[in-house]
């Protein structure tokens, strides 16, 4: 057995903690990245997923043991107790995760069809190995491609059926839920500008862009383009953070974020 | 008989004797007692150089001649022409010299006939220059090269003694710049190198000069009044005495140092420059400062500019007096379109009028003006005034002067004059659309209440308006005009199917004018519950319609309806003139002494906004037919209303006005709906089209397409972008936010 250095230890160490990978694989991809941490994860995104086997009978008794008594799906209940089996909180965006790869419809229901599909597809039949897999997903998080299809995700997931907008609360509420995993320093700004000037629902065109204006433009908004085609919403966000000072403030925060 | 053979000369012997006639000719040049050829002496100096280029070799003297030829004139213009023109100065030298080139002229001519044999076969053989030429070249080699600086150097002091004023000897000028033409020979070199060059830096300086002075001490009007008797005067000079071919040289050099070096200076001096001329209406000025200023390189761009300046700020003035005024008026009638906003359009008219008139005649409808009297306007045209933007006020504009008893009292003329200026106003507005849906507004009053006081004033203007903005602009409006006229002929098919139909009775006198729903504004159209009389009517009127067409829907609009009645009061009957509204409010009462608020809300089925404009009109106005408990001056839900007995006016004939309802808001609403299919389409079309496009290229295609009715602002496109992307018309393209592709 090799003898690892106590460097390439800790990272070897650090990588099984965000990912949940087994050890053989964290080894496999530090090494190909040459013990650069964020190399390794890219590594270890981009290669294709093992299919699993996975036993049918047994996720048929796992569907069975949480789906509601009088319809065929697995509504709120099921979920909460399927929650208190992996030890997830409901509220935990982790949950998200799992329901992007169930491909929900909806939130707070899964269909026969979504969940078994699901959790086929990340290797899952039994509780042990759900609850081995919750840092997996929760590391997915970390990744950017991914973070971005699981935002854009949520905005069919999380919007009520038959709608095209999504309601202004349950939206705000997901953006300080999945900006907690970016931190996007102008978050809070957004929701009470929101709710101050807008109070009104949110288009998935507006929901998709806020996410790229995050992500290319930086907090101090020098590099803004008010002549570009950023949705309206967000040219009035820029004008109402001009208006009250917001800028300068965040100035600070800015440099804070420089590490 | 035996011919004697001919003796050979040789050459000092020939030339002696042609050095005789030679010296006769100078004799004669210079002045001195000689008497002139003969003939005869002329034939004996041919023949001698004839024979002397005949003889058999080597007494063939042709190229020896040729030389002496030349050194006669040379010997000539050393011996006796350079030290004659040297010992003279400025213009005793350019005497001379005009002299001494006529002399030299004639002094060629003659040699050329004396040798004139060897042009036709010696010079012609051997490619040599010819005689004339050779002589020239003398003079140009020996005089000309030498002398020219000092004569060009005088002629131009000349020049400039002339420019002050002097009396100068123009004739001794003209004929010294022909030397420098004629010795070129057919070419313009000399004329342009040694005398035009200097000629021309000379110039510049000289007004140089004159306008630092001018510029400091003179008036913008003065100093352009000497600008141009400059420019005159130096015109004057190419007529007499420079080479035409100098003028446009030479006015160019004018120009630049008199107008285009001084230009802001001379435009914006503080009491009399561009501004102040405008202001005070010095039309000659402006006149004279449009001619001078369009000769020199973009001298226009700043009178254009300072023009648009002072009619923007005129306009200004215009929007701020009728601010102004209209803030006085009484608060409660800040939304009616008044008299002061009249005289407001009125006023704009009248300064179009006038800067059109500069425009056309000052500056000679050059387009840099119309496009700046056009930017002027757009500027304050688009200004709203009051609260109610142009388009509104030119569509009262319109009606006041289209409707029976307006505040004007036009001839026909003026008012199709005024209606066509009208036309031309619109032309500056942004917002047209907003002024058709306000005109079409005004023209349904004045159709359906019968307040239209000429038709052919109303479809002139349709005309007028449809050669401006196009046959879409007005198509609506004309379905209008035309449905009226159709509901003449309707009405009368209608009487004689009454007249045919006894069993078809309306009770009452009925008249029903038929509208087409797409031409007119769009009215509401409640569930009135009309009185029995009128139920009859129009079913009457119902059967007679299906007889016409059978597959049309008729909606009743009775917010539109006039009604007359017969009021029996105890004083004496009146006649009262109301609405529909009005008259099934009052029919209530034949059954019942005394309703409340809520009874009559009931049985009209009208909202509670109708129903307190209804019965204030009824009872808190001027005409009280009802009497109200409380007594008060506004209408509530607890009021009571009795018919009033005792109700009389001096007039037989009354007409209850009822208050109109505020439509501003609603046209203005209705446009900007208008404007949002409008957008719409507009994008939708423009994608379908080219399937994919960036942003920028979109908004700017969009505004082009949409800029003849009204200007979309940039974020309305956004929005309506947004919407269409939730609709699905669009998406944004996956790699690139700045692209969108249309969805089929």
């Amino acid at each position: 057995m090799h003898k690892l250095g106590r460097g390439h230890r800790d990272k070897l160490q650090q990588f099984i903690t965000i990912t949940g990978a087994s050890e053989k694989l964290a080894l496999q991809a530090l090494k190909a990245s040459d013990w650069h941490l964020e190399g390794a994860f890219d590594f270890f995104y981009s290669q294709p997923q093992l299919k699993t086997f996975t036993d049918s009978r047994h996720l048929e008794e796992l569907y069975n043991r949480y789906k509601d008594a009088y319809v065929d799906m697995i509504l709120a209940d099921g979920i909460t107790l399927l929650c208190n089996d992996i030890q997830v909180d409901p509220q935990d965006i982790v949950m998200l995760v799992l329901s992007w790869h169930m491909k929900a419809g909806t939130m707070c229901e899964f269909s026969k069809k979504e969940f078994i599909e699901g959790l086929q597809s990340l290797g899952i039949d039994s509780l042990e190995k759900f609850r081995e897999k919750i840092p997996y997903m929760r590391s997915e998080l970390k990744d950017e491609q991914k973070f971005r299809e699981i935002y854009n995700f949520a905005f069919g997931w999380a919007k009520e059926k038959g709608q095209k907008s999504l309601a202004l609360d349950t939206a705000i509420g997901m953006w300080q839920l999945l900006f907690a995993e970016k931190q996007w320093p102008l978050v809070d700004h957004w929701c009470q500008f929101l709710q101050a000037r807008h109070n009104k629902a949110i288009s998935r065109d507006t929901w998709s862009q806020l996410l790229e204006f995050a992500k290319t433009v930086g907090s101090n908004l020098s590099d803004y383009d008010a002549e570009g085609a950023w949705p309206y919403l967000i040219d009035e966000f820029v004008e109402y953070l001009n208006e009250n000072g917001i800028i300068q403030n965040d100035l600070i925060n800015d440099s804070s974020l420089k590490r | 008989m035996s011919m004697s053979e001919r003796k050979t000369i040789d050459l000092e012997q020939g030339w002696d004797f042609m050095l005789k006639g030679i010296t006769k000719l100078k004799n004669i040049l210079e002045g001195l007692p000689e008497p002139q050829f003969s003939s005869e002496d002329y034939m004996m100096l041919y023949t001698t150089i004839y024979n002397m280029c005949t003889q058999k070799p080597p007494h063939d003297y042709s190229q020896q001649l040729y030389d002496k030829y030349k050194e006669s004139f040379e010997e000539y213009i050393v011996s006796t022409v350079l030290p004659s023109l040297r010992e003279k100065h400025d213009e005793f030298m350019l005497r001379e010299l005009v002299k001494r080139w006529a002399n030299h002229k004639i002094m060629v001519r003659w040699l050329s006939r004396f040798f004139h044999y060897l042009d036709r076969y010696f010079i012609a053989r051997r490619s040599l220059p010819p005689l004339n030429e050779v002589g020239l070249t003398c003079f140009r080699d020996l005089i000309y090269k030498e002398l020219n600086g000092k004569v060009r150097d005088a002629v131009i002091s000349l020049i400039d003694q002339e420019r002050e004023g002097e009396q100068i000897d123009r004739a001794l000028l003209k004929n010294v710049l022909d030397i420098f033409v004629e010795i070129g020979m057919g070419q313009m070199d000399h004329y342009e190198n040694d005398f035009e060059a200097a000629m021309l830096k000379d110039t510049s300086s000289y007004y140089s000069r004159k306008a630092s002075n001018w510029i400091l001490e003179d008036s913008c009007p003065d100093y352009m009044l000497k600008a141009e008797e400059c420019l005159k005067r130096e015109k004057d000079r190419v007529a007499h005495y420079l080479h035409s071919s100098s003028e446009p040289k030479l006015l160019e050099k004018v120009q630049h140092e008199l107008l285009s070096v001084y230009a802001n200076q001379l435009l914006e001096k503080e009491h009399s420059g561009c501004h102040a001329l405008l202001r005070d209406d010095k039309v000659e000025d402006l006149s004279r400062m449009f001619r001078l200023f369009s000769k020199i390189p973009r001298g226009l761009d700043p009178v254009s500019n300072i023009f648009k300046q002072h009619v923007t700020t005129e306009g200004m003035a215009l929007v701020k007096q009728a601010e102004d005024a209209a803030s006085n008026k009484k608060a409660e009638k800040k939304d009616i379109v008044g008299l002061q906003e009249q005289v407001f359009v009125r006023k704009v008219i009248e300064l179009h009028d006038k800067y059109l008139a500069y425009v056309n005649d000052c500056f000679q409808n050059h387009t840099l003006f119309h496009k700046a009297l056009k930017e002027a306007f757009e500027v304050f045209c688009n200004k709203g005034v009051a609260g109610s933007s142009s388009a509104e006020l030119l569509a009262s504009f319109c009606d006041n002067i289209l409707k029976k008893g307006g505040s004007e009292k036009l001839s026909d003329e003026a008012i199709e004059e005024t209606l066509e200026k009208v036309v031309k106003l619109l032309a500056y507005i942004s917002d047209k659309d907003l002024f058709a849906e306000f005109y079409r507004k005004k023209l349904a009053r004045r159709l359906l209440f019968d307040k239209s006081a000429n038709d052919d004033h109303e479809r002139s203007i349709l005309t007028k308006l449809k050669q401006q903005c196009g046959g879409q602009f007005t198509s609506k409006m004309e379905g209008m005009v035309t449905d009226l006229t159709l509901a003449k002929e309707n009405q009368t098919s209608f009487e004689e199917y009454l007249s045919n139909n006894p069993n078809a009775d309306p009770g009452i006198d009925l008249t029903v004018t038929v509208l087409t729903t797409g031409f007119w504004p769009s009215y509401k159209s409640f569930d009135l519950n009309l009185p029995a009389e009128m139920i009859r009517c129009v079913e009457v009127f119902k059967e007679f319609y299906q007889t016409k067409t059978k597959h049309r829907k008729l909606t009743w609009i009775y917010s539109l309806g006039t009604c007359n009645i017969s009021g029996k009061f105890d004083p004496k009957t009146v006649e009262l003139i109301v609405t529909t509204y009005q008259a099934s409010a009052l029919l209530l009462f034949n059954l019942s002494d005394r309703l409340s608020y809520s009874e009559i809300m009931t049985q009209l089925n009208l909202s509670d906004d109708d129903v307190i404009r209804l019965l204030h009109s009824l009872s808190c106005a001027k005409y009280k037919i009802l009497n109200k408990e409380p007594n008060t001056k506004t209408i509530s839900s607890t009021d009571y209303f009795e018919f009033n007995y005792k109700f009389t006016d001096k007039m037989r004939r009354i007409k209850i006005p009822l208050p109109p309802v505020d439509e501003k808001k609603k046209v203005i609403e209705d446009v900007d709906k208008d404007r949002r299919y409008a957008i719409d389409a507009s994008i939708v079309r423009i994608m379908k089209s080219r399937k994919v496009l960036g942003y920028q290229q979109l908004v700017v295609e969009c505004v082009e397409q949409l800029g003849r009715m009204f200007k979309p602002d940039v974020k309305a496109i956004k929005k309506r972008i947004e919407d269409l992307i939730s609709r699905d018309y669009l998406e944004r393209d996956k790699d690139n936010a700045n692209m969108f592709k249309y969805l089929a």
